[in-house]
């Protein structure tokens, strides 16, 4: 019977913090373009849903007075 | 609209000399985490000033970090030398710094800089062993989170 793999601290460390290590894998199955590529569309679409929120909830603005 | 491969690949062409740090850096070498800004390490020597200002004269810079944000045109005058530099442009944030917490200054970054091809170009990325140390030496949760995912990439680096 093999023996199984001894597990990786690093990788156990990153698992337990939450990190998704097949997404690593991915990563590093991209060339170093395909990498910024990626992150520059996640950070603009992260912006859009910024600004979307700062849109929803923002403070409407004070309506003139009005005299009758 | 922040596209920092741009930004990065218009100071890849500028003759102007620097290794790429922080969080972008971390994305070359596969982390997931999203950064909203490009962070360099570089000599900011008037001549340097004087190049990024060629580079970046159409995208607006201005120094974030000031009040009234101050055009990166205008401000520092012709012939001044730099700790650092915080800049908002049109293409995005870019950061330059001339000293790196827990690694040194440009030189010290360089000699162990890792080179990727990019866009046809070649860029000096701060090697990933400098980078976690980096991260460590700066010590905020989210620093060492990152940490946390770059440790996780040298492991599975090493055993490919």
């Amino acid at each position: 019977m093999d023996a199984q793999p001894t597990p990786d601290p690093a990788l156990e460390a990153a698992q337990r913090a939450g990190f998704d290590l097949n997404l690593i894998d991915c990563n590093l199955a991209l060339s170093p373009e395909e990498r910024l590529l990626r992150h520059d569309a996640a950070l603009e679409l992260a912006q859009e849903l910024r600004k979307a929120g700062e849109l929803r909830y923002a403070p409407s603005a004070p309506v003139a007075a009005t005299a009758r | 609209m922040h596209h920092l491969h741009q930004l990065l690949q218009r100071l890849a062409d500028a003759q102007f000399e620097f290794v790429v740090i922080g969080g972008y850096a971390g994305v070359l070498h596969g982390s997931s985490l999203v950064t909203n800004d490009l962070d360099l390490c570089a000599v900011l020597s008037p001549e340097n000033i004087a190049k990024l200002r060629t580079v970046l004269a159409d995208l607006h810079p201005v120094h974030r970090m000031t009040h009234k944000k101050l055009s990166f045109l205008d401000v520092p005058p012709a012939g001044t030398s730099l700790a650092n530099l915080y800049l908002e442009t049109d293409a995005g944030i870019v950061d330059v710094l001339t000293n790196v917490l827990g690694i040194g200054a440009y030189a010290r970054l360089r000699q162990s800089a890792t080179e990727f091809p990019l866009f046809g170009r070649r860029c000096a990325v701060i090697s990933l062993e400098d980078l976690i140390a980096a991260k460590e030496a700066v010590g905020r949760e989210k620093d060492l989170l990152a940490v946390k995912e770059l440790r996780a990439i040298a492991a599975k680096r090493a055993r490919s």
